[in-house]
């Protein structure tokens, strides 16, 4: 069964063992999350309200209800953190309106290899996490800009005098003219954009569930800057 | 307020006994020695505080055989047992890492008599929740 939960990052601190240890944690926002939709594999493993889709075309023209076409898939969405006032559009709040909450403003599913338990509507909390141990964070790493390749991919820096004449943090060489395998390389490493790439943490260790806040401990850092959105899911390590 | 600062203070401990820079103190830590723990003790002048919040450190300076030893403690570490002060030292600076260099009788700072300080506060749970409404 998946086990996951839609969050946010608010910080890293640190907190210490009884043995005097510090480790380092990050916090997050975890839940509560909205169950906005449960898809299925067949249309007839949904319950019987879910398996027909409303067409709502304005007062004049009335409304139709047709059969649903079968996702193909089984899935939870999930929503996280209400919507700014006004920002979401109408099938964006039509379709929150059906799980009786407002339009989120972060929205994932967790992929299921069978039917999901939860219901259209649910509320989840950090709780479905309380029994596991590791978990895999995925979100959107911080934005770095234009970068060289010193910083991008750690190549060396060139010597800062020694006769040498504007050519520091260059990337040297990039290839060879007599040659038969002359020019550049497929793939050179080359300077350009960083970050802002979807990146996943594996095998974070829970340090602590806060229930009641609806807070996440995980031992070391994750992706992206304060307040990024994040996807938390039981690891697929150490099953 | 900034909940992870919230967080920091429900993990600190509530109070830090008060000293200051120059002061001579008794740090009382846990040490394990194989499957018993005890106390140690080891005394000397604190030269530096650094950090904030849950990572404040003391960082305390004596003499052993002739050799300068210096050892930081985390303040809030279940480690540090207690901290006692046994003299008011009179520094005007933060960091007394000048004490390095001397030796003999020029590592004395002057005492300081009848000054308080007043309690190193700490911020309050209380205040944090009208800080958040």
């Amino acid at each position: 069964m998946t086990i996951g939960i839609l969050g946010k990052k608010l910080g890293m601190t640190q907190l210490f063992q009884p043995d005097g240890t510090w480790v380092p944690v990050t916090v997050l926002q975890a839940g509560p999350c909205k169950v906005l939709q449960v898809k299925a594999e067949q249309t007839s493993e949904l319950p019987e309200e879910e398996r027909v889709a409303k067409r709502n075309f304005g007062k004049k023209r009335g409304s139709t209800d047709r059969p649903r076409r079968s996702d193909g898939y089984y899935a939870v969405q999930l929503g996280f953190e209400d919507q700014r006032e006004n920002s979401a559009n109408k099938p964006e709040s039509g379709h929150a309106k059906l799980s009786g909450s407002k339009p989120k403003a972060f929205v994932r599913e967790l992929r299921y290899t069978s039917m999901p338990e939860l219901k259209r509507g649910d509320e989840i909390g950090v709780a479905v996490l309380k029994d596991i141990k590791r978990v895999d964070i995925t979100g959107t790493s911080k934005g770095h800009g234009f970068t060289g390749t010193i910083k991008r991919y750690g190549f060396a820096r060139q010597a800062t005098s020694h006769g040498n004449s504007k050519s520091h943090r260059r990337l040297g060489g990039i290839g060879r003219q007599y040659s038969t395998a002359k020019g550049v390389p497929k793939g050179k490493k080359m300077p350009g954009h960083q970050g802002v790439d979807r990146v996943t943490v594996q095998n974070l260790e829970v340090v602590k569930v806060d229930e009641e806040r609806n807070l996440l401990y995980v031992r070391g850092a994750v992706p992206g800057h304060r307040q990024a959105f994040l996807v938390v899911k039981q690891s697929i390590k150490n099953l | 307020m900034d909940l992870i600062r919230q967080i920091e203070l429900e993990n600190m401990k509530p109070e830090v006994p008060d000293f200051g820079i120059g002061d001579s103190v008794e740090v009382e830590y846990l040490i394990r020695e194989g499957e018993k723990e005890r106390v140690q003790v080891f005394q000397g002048t604190v030269i530096s505080i650094g950090g904030s919040g849950i990572r404040r450190t003391a960082l305390v300076r004596r003499i052993v055989a002739g050799e300068g030893v210096e050892r930081l403690f985390p303040l809030h570490s279940p480690r540090v047992k207690d901290i006692k002060v046994k003299a008011r030292g009179k520094a005007r600076r933060a960091k007394l890492y000048y004490l390095r260099d001397r030796v003999g009788k020029a590592v004395r700072l002057r005492a300081n008599f009848g000054k308080s300080r007043g309690p190193r506060s700490q911020p309050k749970m209380a205040a944090s929740s009208e800080d958040k409404a």
